[in-house]
């Protein structure tokens, strides 16, 4: 049985790499245009650094309002999908939906937005809700199901409603973990959000994609400096307020 | 004031947890249930507010028929009866007077309620439960950085601000230090003295039943083995109750 699973796991990276013509030769053949556009990067061009930062802060805000949104439509979603307070009819299904939403990327969800509204910050914040309402509506779930029944029974035998219950007794044992979950969300969506430019989606993507485009290497280089210190400092602050919170 | 009759508890797939009970708790008693661990005192308790779903069998209290009773009949059923667990089942990251105020779930409004509007008065009556169990002064205290017996003692004044007719107890003293059962123990007999409260207390120590029942209960294998005055608990009662044999 061991020797079996090993087999298969080896025919299939076999596989892999013969299908998608991974070859260690070729790669180090393409090392020395690595560096030669490396090389052509340099200096970066600081003349389109007020765009880029300007693209930063779209991105940021893109990131800042989707995660917010998703933040407060997941509760009820992440509600009914957890097993030990959801009624069955209802967890069934929302899982269900769940795991099929959650399974399209934010950049996907971005083609979809900005064909239906138009180019944009704007569908890029829709699908940054789009993605993170369901990824965050599982990582709720998962935090009810970790709860400690006992409150729960407490405050459902003093005659409480199902709605105090879950105010009183989950919420109370979940919320430190639930925003930890959104703001490690928010690291994960400014990382995303980088790239919605380059469909049409707004932010910093555009900029990068379009000096790319018209072979500016110094312009891009400048562009990807300021994406690397944004994404480090968001990093940085929510990391910050997530120790704080556990 | 406690009537049940016929009561038949089986859980999934097919445990036998509590079978034929019959039992009727008259007003102002002081009524612990004595049984070894596994006897079902714990499932007999949980029972009579339905926190444990019975399988045949009528519970009624304070002349309402919990048993068969709606949804919003359970609560205002439940409202009347406080309960007090081994664990205390306080939400541990509240201050302790929110803690109290739970108790008050069952009477007000339930939206306003969720987003922390309470009436002055039930605020006025949770302060007032909270003097009464000595704990007054530790009203803003996070319930988590109190000690195991403080714990209960708010647990009981959460019990108590559901001004209830019937206080169910499941073991209150068995996650204690041995020292603390009679302050405890003492706390519940004199809201049975003074408010005229029903009590049903379940306990394993034969000694704390003794001292401080009005009447004794003996549960064993999910039946009723005996049922009488403390004075009448003789060695083979004892026996008979906690005995390997039979």
């Amino acid at each position: 049985m061991k020797r079996a699973a090993w087999f298969v796991a080896l025919v299939a990276l076999g596989w892999s790499a013969w299908d998608t013509g991974a070859d260690p030769v070729r790669f180090v053949r393409g090392l020395p245009w690595i560096f030669d556009i490396l090389g052509r990067m340099l200096p970066p061009d600081l003349r389109v650094l007020p765009a880029a930062l300007l693209g930063a802060l779209k991105t940021v805000e893109i990131a800042l309002l989707g995660t917010a949104v998703a933040a407060v439509l997941a509760l009820p979603l992440g509600v009914i999908s957890a097993r030990n307070v959801a009624a069955p009819p209802l967890f069934y299904p929302a899982r269900v939906v769940l795991n099929f939403f959650r399974s399209v990327d934010t950049l996907v969800y971005a083609l979809i937005f900005v064909a239906a509204v138009g180019l944009g910050p704007f569908p890029g914040v829709l699908a940054v809700i789009a993605y993170t309402t369901t990824s965050l509506a599982k990582l709720y779930s998962e935090a009810v199901e970790g709860i400690d029944r006992g409150p729960v029974d407490a405050i459902t035998a003093t005659g409480a409603t199902r709605l105090q219950v879950l105010r009183f007794g989950v919420l109370p044992q979940v919320l430190p973990l639930f925003l930890s979950y959104v703001l490690y969300r928010l690291e994960t969506n400014i990382r995303a959000a980088t790239v919605l430019g380059f469909v049409g989606a707004g932010g910093i993507g555009f900029y990068l994609q379009t000096y790319l485009r018209m072979i500016d290497y110094p312009a891009a280089s400048t562009v990807l400096l300021v994406t690397v210190a944004m994404v480090m400092v968001v990093d940085a602050l929510s990391s910050k307020l997530r120790e704080r919170l556990v | 004031m406690i009537h049940v009759a016929g009561l038949r508890v089986v859980l999934p797939p097919a445990a036998v947890i509590l079978d034929a009970i019959d039992l009727t708790v008259r007003p102002g008693e002081f009524l612990v249930v004595l049984g070894r661990s596994g006897a079902g005192k714990t499932t007999l308790l949980r029972a009579i507010n339905r926190l444990v779903e019975p399988t045949s069998g009528i519970v009624r209290v304070a002349g309402r028929s919990v048993t068969g009773a709606s949804a919003s009949e359970l609560r205002e059923a439940r409202r009347r009866m406080g309960m007090i667990f081994q664990q205390f089942n306080l939400v541990r990251r509240a201050r302790v007077i929110e803690n109290v105020l739970a108790g008050r779930l069952g009477y007000v409004p339930s939206l306003p309620s969720v987003f922390g509007a309470f009436p002055r008065a039930d605020r006025e009556l949770a302060m007032e439960c909270l003097a009464q169990v000595g704990l007054a002064t530790m009203a803003e205290r996070r319930a988590d950085k109190l000690s195991g017996g403080e714990q209960q003692r708010v647990a009981i004044a959460r019990a108590l601000a559901q001004q209830p007719s019937v206080v169910l107890a499941d073991e209150p003293t068995a996650s204690l230090d041995p020292a603390l059962t009679g302050s405890i123990m003492d706390i519940l007999r004199r809201i049975n003295v003074e408010r005229g409260l029903t009590l049903l207390v379940s306990q394993h120590q034969l000694e704390t039943a003794l001292a401080y029942a009005t009447r004794i209960v003996g549960l064993r294998r999910g039946r009723v083995c005996f049922d009488g005055a403390p004075g009448e608990v003789t060695p083979a009662v004892a026996e008979a109750i906690y005995g390997e044999n039979g």
